[in-house]
């Protein structure tokens, strides 16, 4: 299990677009992948889940992927996020 | 922020017939529209459409939900659909789409994603879209969101505070800011508390606000209310719903006004670069309540300088008495050199008196721009430019007979106020590009040159109506010395140092020197009555006063006794059609007596500090005591209790 700690850089959070893409790519991979804000821990593949959370630009939050190519989904995950999903 | 609170019943279609995406959008964005949440329905529906090229908002399970946020939007708000055939929206899943709700929002803030997130939450229960597809009309949609939110947010109507900060928030300012800006505050905090609603109240009372609202306060709330009778800083509150109503009605019922708040049917509030310009809610006061704001606003700023002034002049007469130049006549009040400098210092005061008035009123109409072409016009009106000067060659001096006084000022003040509402609009034409220009440069230039054409133009009038009054006053000096005391006293009450009142004092000056001083009694009396008759009903007819008209009367027993008849200017420009009348009718009784009793005066000034030298002393004190009692009387008749 693998699992990181970000901020949410773009300004407009975990609206529908990026979460909508992070859903598409986390999908792609095998193993679990989910998303822990505040206490809540939300399946990353599940862009309801995601998007009931109401992820705000500036929230804390910690991806965990668990199973098969774990590295390769955390990997693209912190690109993603880290990239503000390439918006401001 | 809920769910039912954005979704209005006229924005749900129920069994829509739409075969394509594109009739869903488009449908949808009608709903939008017919819900009145739009200001361009092209530009926002073109922002729903970039939002879908970047990729479907349809999410799977059935649901689509299109939200874009844009410039376009009026009020946030959502839109919803059911479709029972179902249309391809490009889901993920591959299904059809059945259930779309369209989101409108703002471009500020993170309103749209917790909107969402909302939908979201309560989209995820398969049970909660089996009841929403089942409805069976608008109404019981709503219904069954209702109670969906209820069980899932069930804190919200409990709920104390709102991530911290307030539900609700308030302003409440009376012109005086002394009670009822307080009593308005704690009745509102108190309804909400029994309602369970979250309210912080700003005080904006005479001694500065209190409490005072902050900015994510302020960003965070949903609605406010201002309950306020003068002007208070708005622009603060640009893009929040906004109900404005008046202090009396936050005291009186403010159960239904936090109902109305939280009812999501309040105007939004749009401050136009600074300025007061909401349409919306001005509407709604009557025309009569925007004057006697405006009035109000004036007034309360001109108070500190008369009292300010008032008592300093008083000051320079005892102190000169006490040095014992009651006698000195025309120089009495600044012959002693200590007397002199209070006396003139009391004197600078009081010449910015009609200056600020009008400079306030005019502020309270146009805001920040009506301030300067406001105290230009009263300067003009309390100086006496004339136009008339010009044509006889003396240049555009101050004419003593032009001096349009206190209602010359009232007149600058509202004009100035129009003239600059007028100019806004004449200049919305500019490009945005030179709105910085305008404040700091053409409102100025173009404000004060047409206040001042307008304010030289009405000074002459009064001078001709000066001179009228003066042959009048020469014509009558030859029937009956009670009907010459009768009018010049009146006269004196009249205006508070306009036309009327010039008129009958340089009379009563001129009197002294062909030694008629029974005249000039006469006209003194008729000075000094208003402030008292005024400070009398204020002390012993409470209810018709505020407290802070209340709180003045007595400084108004010592600049009546001085014959500071300025002294009921603050009260005369706030009730013109009642307080000047009864002024009249007092000072026309004292003047009466006076002339009965066979009262002299020499002196042109001073007030009680004159009754040494004045004949018959005991009867002019008469005089004034019958007079002041009389316009007592026939103000507080006049007068409506507050409530």
């Amino acid at each position: 299990m693998v699992s990181k700690d970000f901020t949410v850089k773009n300004k407009m959070g975990f609206h529908m677009r990026p979460a909508q893409v992070f859903v598409n790519a986390m999908s792609k991979y095998p193993c679990d992948v989910t998303i822990k804000f505040g206490d809540r821990d939300i399946n990353a593949k599940s862009i309801m889940m995601i998007m009931s959370a109401c992820i705000k630009c500036g929230s804390e939050i910690t991806v965990t992927a668990n199973g098969e190519e774990e590295a390769a989904a955390l990997a693209q995950a912190a690109e993603m996020i880290e990239s503000g999903f390439g918006e401001e | 922020m809920r769910i039912v609170d954005l979704l209005k019943n006229e924005a749900i279609q129920l069994g829509a017939n739409v075969g394509t995406k594109d009739e869903a959008i488009d449908l949808l964005v009608s709903l939008h529209d017919k819900a009145g949440n739009l200001n361009d329905v092209a530009v926002y529906k073109e922002a729903i459409l970039k939002r879908e090229e970047q990729g479907s908002t349809a999410i799977g399970e059935g649901i689509a939900v299109p939200h874009a946020k844009s410039e376009s939007v009026k009020t946030p708000g959502l839109s919803a659909i059911t479709v029972p055939t179902g249309v391809d929206y490009d889901a993920p899943d591959g299904r059809a789409s059945d259930i779309l709700f369209m989101i409108a929002a703002g471009t500020d803030g993170d309103k749209h994603l917790e909107i969402l997130s909302r939908l979201m939450v309560m989209l995820m229960d398969g049970e909660f879209c089996a009841k929403l597809r089942a409805a069976k009309d608008s109404k019981e949609f709503l219904e069954i969101i209702d109670a969906a939110e209820a069980e899932k947010y069930p804190e919200e109507k409990t709920e104390e505070k709102k991530e911290g900060g307030y539900r609700l928030l308030a302003v409440t300012a009376c012109p005086t800011g002394i009670a009822h800006t307080f009593m308005a505050a704690e009745a509102l905090e108190k309804a909400a508390k029994e309602m369970g609603v979250t309210i912080k109240v700003e005080t904006a009372g005479s001694g500065g606000s209190k409490n005072v609202l902050t900015k994510k306060e302020i960003a965070e709330c949903d609605a406010i209310i201002c309950a306020v009778d003068r002007n208070v800083e708005m622009a603060r509150f640009d893009g929040k719903p906004v109900l404005k109503t008046s202090v009396s009605s936050g005291i009186n019922k403010p159960k239904e006004l936090i109902e109305k708040a939280l009812s999501g049917n309040v105007s939004i509030y749009k401050s136009e670069g600074g300025a007061d310009t909401s349409d919306d809610s001005d509407e709604q006061e009557s025309f009569g309540r925007k004057v006697y704001k405006h009035l109000m606003n004036g007034v309360s700023h001109m108070l500190p300088f008369v009292v300010g002034g008032g008592v300093l002049i008083a000051l320079g007469f005892l102190i000169d008495t006490i040095a014992g130049n009651a006698n000195v006549g025309g120089t009495f009040g600044f012959t002693n050199s200590v007397a002199a400098i209070v006396f003139w210092i009391g004197k600078a005061a009081f010449s910015f008196m009609l200056p600020i008035l009008a400079g306030y009123i005019a502020m309270s109409i146009a805001d920040r721009p009506g301030l300067l072409p406001g105290i230009v016009g009263g300067f003009i009106a309390a100086n006496g430019f004339t136009f008339k000067s010009l044509i006889e060659g003396k240049n555009l001096v101050g004419d003593g007979n032009a001096v349009s006084g206190f209602l010359g000022a009232l007149f600058a003040g509202f004009a100035a106020g129009l003239i600059m509402l007028l100019l806004k609009k004449a200049f919305n034409w500019m490009p945005k590009a030179m709105d910085g220009i305008k404040p700091v440069f053409i409102y100025p230039l173009l404000g004060t040159v047409l206040i001042g054409l307008l304010m030289i133009w009405i000074n002459p009038v009064v001078g001709y109506l000066n001179t009228g009054l003066s042959n009048m006053l020469s014509n009558l000096g030859n029937s009956s010395k009670l009907l010459l005391s009768i009018v010049l006293a009146a006269m004196m009450a009249t205006d508070m140092g306009g036309p009327f009142n010039k008129a009958a004092y340089v009379f009563g000056t001129a009197a002294i020197a062909d030694g008629n001083t029974w005249i000039m009694a006469a006209v003194m009396i008729g000075g000094m009555v208003p402030p008292i008759a005024i400070a009398l009903s204020t002390t012993f007819a409470k209810s018709r006063w505020t407290a802070e008209e209340r709180k003045n009367g007595p400084v108004n027993y010592l600049m009546g006794l001085c014959f500071i008849t300025e002294g009921a200017i603050p009260y005369a420009a706030s009730d013109p059609i009642r307080v000047i009348p009864s002024c009249m009718v007092g000072s026309a009784v004292a003047g009466a007596v006076s002339s009965l009793l066979g009262c002299a005066c020499p002196a042109p000034h001073g007030g009680i500090f004159t009754f040494a030298v004045v004949t018959n002393p005991l009867g002019y004190i008469g005089a004034l005591v019958v007079g002041s009692v009389a316009g007592a009387l026939v103000l507080t008749l006049l007068k409506k209790k507050k409530a």
